[in-house]
């Protein structure tokens, strides 16, 4: 480093290709958002109006994001997900909302599960496919979307939530297909636990537990690395491949 | 980042019970809460036995910085760590920092916490511009200014007068990632104990950064001694590296007795008598955060976990009075590795409970200490108080009520001030007279 000139990232040409985040003020896309940050990257972030999305922004801009824009909205909006899409640039997209759905609570009311799969499945398929046009339009790029392992398979415990993201994982795994030879990377990472605020309520966390700064640095090496799917952190694979093989008649009776 | 344990201070050795909140703007929780950063205070200033604890850590959020005046604004649950990575690369450093990174702003803001520039700087609250601080007594948070009542009673306030949700902090232009430093040796075979030390401290004055070791253990008092200035340093410096060491296990609780001190400490003095006098150019973070290269280093301390007893006596009385604590305390049979000696300055701090003064503070760590040890530190707690000096809350899990008011004499000024609806393990021991008292007029 030389003398006291601080080295800050000249401004970007204005037809600079951004990173799209949907669901910013999420706990790993927040990690996420902090490494292209600091990486000098040029930002767009989605996310429900609110001071949120103003302080992930703010955040972003301090730790040397050469340009950071916000876009509030209703993220299960048709209007905002088709308006958006077409205004921006993506070389890179995350779609990160999700809600931790409530089993009991799905249970007893049907406006309460109708809202959650619409919002972890409905919404998160309609950026992906979006955005993933905006990437090829643009000239391609990288659409990343964050499942789960919930997906893998349906446990009495989450099963509102697991048919979502299980939706979600074969959406993208054929989301994948259709763009592979047109220039779009799509990428289904499939976290674990994450110790965030969504998961705030389950105390004490044990060895699983992963921190969502652990998360963020396995997408961005995966991305990297052009995976396609991704377990994290990576003994969740290991793990699921013995749950997906538990008979039915043994699993419906197993309370986790 | 997250803490290491949500429920233990550093120091462990002690359990508590807790519920857990996550600070959220400025909601608070109703009554008998503490808020809390990374955890990092030795002893019960960080658990709220019984109560609830307020985590902020992950109210981490850097909101605003002008690189023309090193202004940052931040949120309270922000990291040093984490300023300091994100600024070094831009020319800034903190101004303060203690001997771990891993401390947020609300909680170095909370303790005043010193450097090894305090001769020349002061305390960390002393580049405090201002904080916004959410009361349960108030329906919105107010912005505190210094001269305003709530900013003397914040900083320092060991958290005690609301939740912070913000601070506007000054940080300092540096050259780059380097450190010029030069380690000296004194007393030991030479002679001169402390003097040899109090000298090497006076003639290091044009120094921006001056910290003894002393082997509390030996006769003759021997220590090193080190002192440093900001320099320039190739890029590979900007980032520190990550901690490739984690301690995996309590250390046996037979390995930390007083003969192992013994014999650590005589490793790490000849260990540094071969650099004597020796001028080297090193990475701003070993100089700075020494521990910082071992996670969770506190497991060294075996399962019985550690204190820290941190003093300071007044610079008229710290050439009488250093040794002869220090002897006391190897004459009780105290254990105790690597203890820091550092010669304070007379800037003011502006917390009215500011630990630092114009003197010399010396800091011990002494692992499970059993009541022999304790009684051997009420002594010497009484001989700090006999010469006006005090004792740092933030490492403390001992001191009697009667000592704390002796040692802080605005103690009440704090309590007043204090949110009705938050309380500490550390405060109700301190304080355990009044509370039985009931309310004070």
């Amino acid at each position: 480093m030389s003398g006291n000139i601080s080295p800050t990232p000249e401004s970007p040409p204005s037809s600079a290709r951004a990173i799209v985040v949907v669901g910013a003020t999420s706990a790993v896309a927040q990690a996420a958002i902090r490494r292209w940050a600091a990486q000098g990257k040029t930002l767009a972030l989605v996310g429900r109006a609110g001071a949120a999305l103003q302080r992930v922004a703010a955040d972003a801009r301090v730790r040397g994001a050469s340009a950071v824009t916000t876009h509030a909205g209703d993220l299960g909006d048709i209007a905002f997900i088709d308006s958006l899409s077409t205004t921006v640039a993506p070389n890179v997209a995350l779609i990160a909302h999700g809600s931790l759905t409530d089993s009991a609570r799905a249970e007893a009311s049907s406006e309460y599960l109708d809202y959650e799969l619409a919002l972890n499945f409905v919404s998160a398929a309609q950026w992906m496919q979006r955005l993933a046009l905006a990437c090829e339009r643009t000239g391609g790029g990288t659409v990343i979307a964050i499942s789960s392992v919930a997906g893998d398979r349906g446990r009495g415990s989450n099963h509102a939530y697991g048919a979502a993201k299980a939706g979600l994982t074969a959406f993208c795994s054929g989301l994948r297909a259709r763009m592979a030879t047109r220039g779009v990377h799509v990428m289904t990472v499939k976290p674990g636990f994450i110790d965030s605020p969504m998961t705030a309520h389950v105390n004490p966390k044990g060895a699983l537990w992963a921190t969502p700064e652990t998360i963020a640095d396995g997408i961005l090496k995966a991305i990297d690395r052009q995976r396609d799917v991704v377990y994290l952190p990576g003994f969740w694979a290991l793990v699921m491949l013995v749950i997906k093989h538990i008979p039915e008649r043994i699993f419906k009776k197993l309370k986790f | 980042m997250k803490p290491l344990s949500l429920d233990q201070p550093w120091g462990r050795g002690f359990r508590v019970t807790h519920a857990h909140a996550f600070a959220d703007g400025a909601h608070l929780p109703a009554a008998n809460f503490l808020p809390r950063g990374l955890g990092r205070s030795y002893g019960d200033l960080c658990v709220n036995d019984g109560g609830t604890l307020l985590h902020a850590f992950r109210r981490d959020a850097l909101l605003s910085f002008d690189d023309c005046n090193g202004v940052l604004t931040c949120e309270s649950g922000a990291t040093l760590a984490d300023i300091a990575q994100v600024m070094l690369p831009r020319g800034w450093f903190l101004p303060v920092v203690p001997g771990t990174r891993y401390v947020t702003v609300g909680g170095a803001v909370a303790n005043d916490v010193h450097g090894k520039n305090h001769h020349v700087a002061g305390t960390f609250g002393a580049f405090v511009d201002s904080f916004t601080l959410a009361r349960s007594d108030r329906s919105t948070p107010l912005r505190v200014t210094p001269g305003d009542p709530f900013f003397a009673t914040t900083v320092a306030g060991l958290g005690l007068s609301g939740l912070m949700l913000d601070a506007t902090l000054r940080l300092k232009r540096v050259s780059g990632p380097g450190i010029e430093q030069e380690i000296r040796l004194f007393g030991g075979p030479r002679g001169g104990g402390i003097d040899s030390y109090l000298e090497l401290d006076a003639e290091s004055k044009p120094w921006e950064y001056t910290v003894g070791w002393i082997d509390t253990l030996d006769r003759s008092l021997r220590g090193v001694f080190f002192r440093g200035r900001h320099c320039d340093g190739p890029d590979e410096w900007l980032a520190p590296r990550p901690a490739r060491l984690t301690m995996p296990i309590d250390a046996p609780q037979w390995v930390l007795g007083r003969w192992s001190a013994k014999s650590f400490n005589t490793l790490y003095y000849r260990l540094h008598a071969t650099k004597t006098a020796q001028r080297s150019v090193v990475p701003i973070w070993p100089f700075f955060f020494p521990l910082d290269a071992v996670n969770a280093w506190n497991r060294a301390y075996g399962r019985r976990g550690f204190i820290q007893y941190q003093f300071v006596v007044p610079t008229a009385a710290a050439r009488e009075t250093v040794p002869r604590i220090i002897t006391h305390l190897r004459e009780a049979g105290v254990a105790s590795y690597l203890a820091v000696i550092k010669t304070f300055g007379d800037v003011p701090s502006p917390g009215l409970m500011s630990f630092p003064m114009a003197g010399t503070t010396v800091a011990l760590d002494i692992p499970a200490p059993d009541e022999r040890d304790r009684r051997a530190l009420d002594r010497a707690d009484a001989m700090v108080a006999d010469v006006g000096g005090r004792v740092y809350p933030a490492k403390d899990a001992r001191m009697s009520p009667a000592m704390f008011q002796r040692f802080y004499p605005r103690w009440r000024e704090l309590e007043a001030a204090r949110d009705p609806a938050i309380s500490s393990s550390f405060w109700r021991r301190v304080t355990v007279a009044v509370h039985k008292k009931g309310p004070q007029p």
